[in-house]
């Protein structure tokens, strides 16, 4: 692969306009990587050699991979950084890069829906398991509270993610 | 009494609602008054708007924090997750020109953020605001005799500079093994201690991934400790502890029987001599034999009123 001027500024610009704002000041020390449970697991574009990647240049070269999504959002890698890099923002400011291009899973879909539509990322219906357990039926969160719902909807209505076509 | 209002965030209201009860029950027993925080919703979960914009993020979790300062009081919450993304949302939002936009965007439904409500976990609360002496005072059962291995989870521990309590050393963290050694129960340290259980957005990536690293920590703490039960303070690595295990088990890849996994206040609320159906009602891993054993005769303490 060709590694460009060009190509290293825009990618370096995405992902801090993304806000992973650190990713200069990585000296490639791989602390993070090692202290990383995704990398252990044996997912290859995370810490690192994600930030690696993106320091040459590669972006959509590498968009289609999933490691930002296995990325636990942990944070050992920001405790661990002797340089302020912040990782995991780095991470997720690929990952937002790749949201944006609409380059995830169908799984994830389904998050957003519920999101949009309960409040909820996760949603499964609660009424028989709480009376179970002697709780009310309907939770005191946006689930089961009208106004609460539109409120959500109105914040990402109004936000880039409801310019991606999902709602 | 102090009132703290209580973020139920997604998982524990909708599918462990035992867990919710827990809280509801040990908290006026500790002296803390745990208020609803109405119309909250999820806090938003790493995979959703966290993974799109940044300052969306920061206007659903600033918008659930706004109802806490309505209230005009703090937050605590029992899922690691929504600990995580509440602090480090309210972290984001002292930067001064990501407060101004995020506050336009809350404009549009008629809140603003003040930052006048702090974010705490349950067991910040329970360890820092309570404390393990009362904690101890308030037993009906002693644990005495049994052996606990804690699974922390990753989201209470890092990063140390967004939260409002931290651990001392986040790689050796101490507080759930106290607040276990409360109850009377022996809490061996293992080598895995502040692993990753693999719950989350890497569950959902590659199942199998997460499965090894789960059973490389589950292996860890039956090797080393050889637990009578987990106890974790995240609802994540509980869903993970109580749904994965039984997964290995069938495939031949542990040759043990899953180990009881409890919430930490679910066990508390069982020490404390609460009902098990009400506070330790649903789990995939068979926890009835272990339930009346806490809750025998010969570990009567004293009867509480």
């Amino acid at each position: 692969m060709l590694i460009t001027q060009e190509k290293i500024n825009e990618a370096v610009s995405t992902i801090i306009e993304y806000g992973g704002r650190g990713i200069l000041n990585c000296v490639q020390c791989g602390a993070c990587s090692a202290i990383c449970p995704g990398v252990r697991a044996g997912f290859p574009l995370l810490c690192r050699s994600l930030i690696r990647h993106l320091l040459n240049g590669e972006l959509e070269e590498i968009i289609e991979d999933s490691s930002s999504w296995a990325c636990q959002a942990c944070c050992r890698c920001t405790e661990v950084c002797p340089r302020g890099v912040r990782p995991q923002e780095v991470v997720f400011a690929f990952r937002r890069y790749q949201g944006n291009q609409l380059a995830f899973s169908t799984s994830s879909v389904t998050s957003q829906m519920n999101l949009f539509e309960t409040g909820h990322a996760v949603y499964v219906d609660p009424k028989e398991a709480r009376s179970k357990v002697g709780l009310p039926e309907k939770t005191p969160t946006s689930a089961f509270d009208e106004q609460a719902k539109q409120e959500i909807q109105t914040l990402i209505n109004n936000s880039p993610m409801g310019q991606l076509g999902l709602f | 009494m102090e009132k703290i209002g209580l973020y139920l965030g997604c998982n524990i209201p909708l599918k462990a609602p035992d867990i919710e009860q827990s809280f509801r029950k040990v908290f006026p027993v500790l002296g803390i008054e745990p208020v609803d925080l109405q119309g909250a919703s999820c806090c938003p979960s790493w995979g959703t708007a966290p993974s799109f914009d940044l300052n969306t993020w920061c206007a659903i979790s600033s918008r659930n924090i706004t109802i806490a300062e309505d209230l005009g009081v703090d937050i605590m919450t029992g899922c690691n997750s929504c600990f995580g993304i509440l602090s480090e949302a309210k972290h984001f939002l002292n930067d001064g020109e990501r407060r101004k936009v995020v506050n336009a965007q809350l404009k549009a439904i008629g809140r603003e953020f003040k930052g006048t409500s702090d974010i705490y976990h349950i067991s910040h609360v329970l360890h820092h605001k309570v404390g393990v002496q009362k904690i101890r005072e308030s037993l009906k059962y002693s644990l005495d005799g049994l052996k606990i291995t804690v699974q922390p989870g990753c989201h209470s521990l890092w990063p140390t500079d967004v939260f409002k309590i931290t651990e001392a050393n986040p790689y050796n963290p101490t507080i759930l093994r106290e607040l276990c050694e409360a109850t009377g129960a022996t809490v061996p340290h293992y080598s895995r201690l502040e692993g990753c259980c693999g719950m989350g957005g890497m569950r959902s990536t590659d199942v199998e991934k997460s499965l090894k690293l789960f059973r490389d920590k589950l292996i860890s703490m039956k090797e080393e400790g050889n637990p009578d039960m987990i106890v974790t303070t995240c609802s994540s690595c509980y869903l993970q502890f109580d749904m994965s295990q039984p997964i290995l088990k069938e495939r031949g890849l542990i040759d043990f029987e899953p180990i009881p996994t409890f919430y930490y206040t679910q066990l508390l609320a069982l020490a404390m001599g609460f009902d098990p159906g009400q506070v330790a009602a649903i789990s995939q891993i068979d926890r009835r034999s272990l339930i009346s054993e806490i809750q025998s005769e010969k570990r009567l303490i004293k009867e509480v009123a």
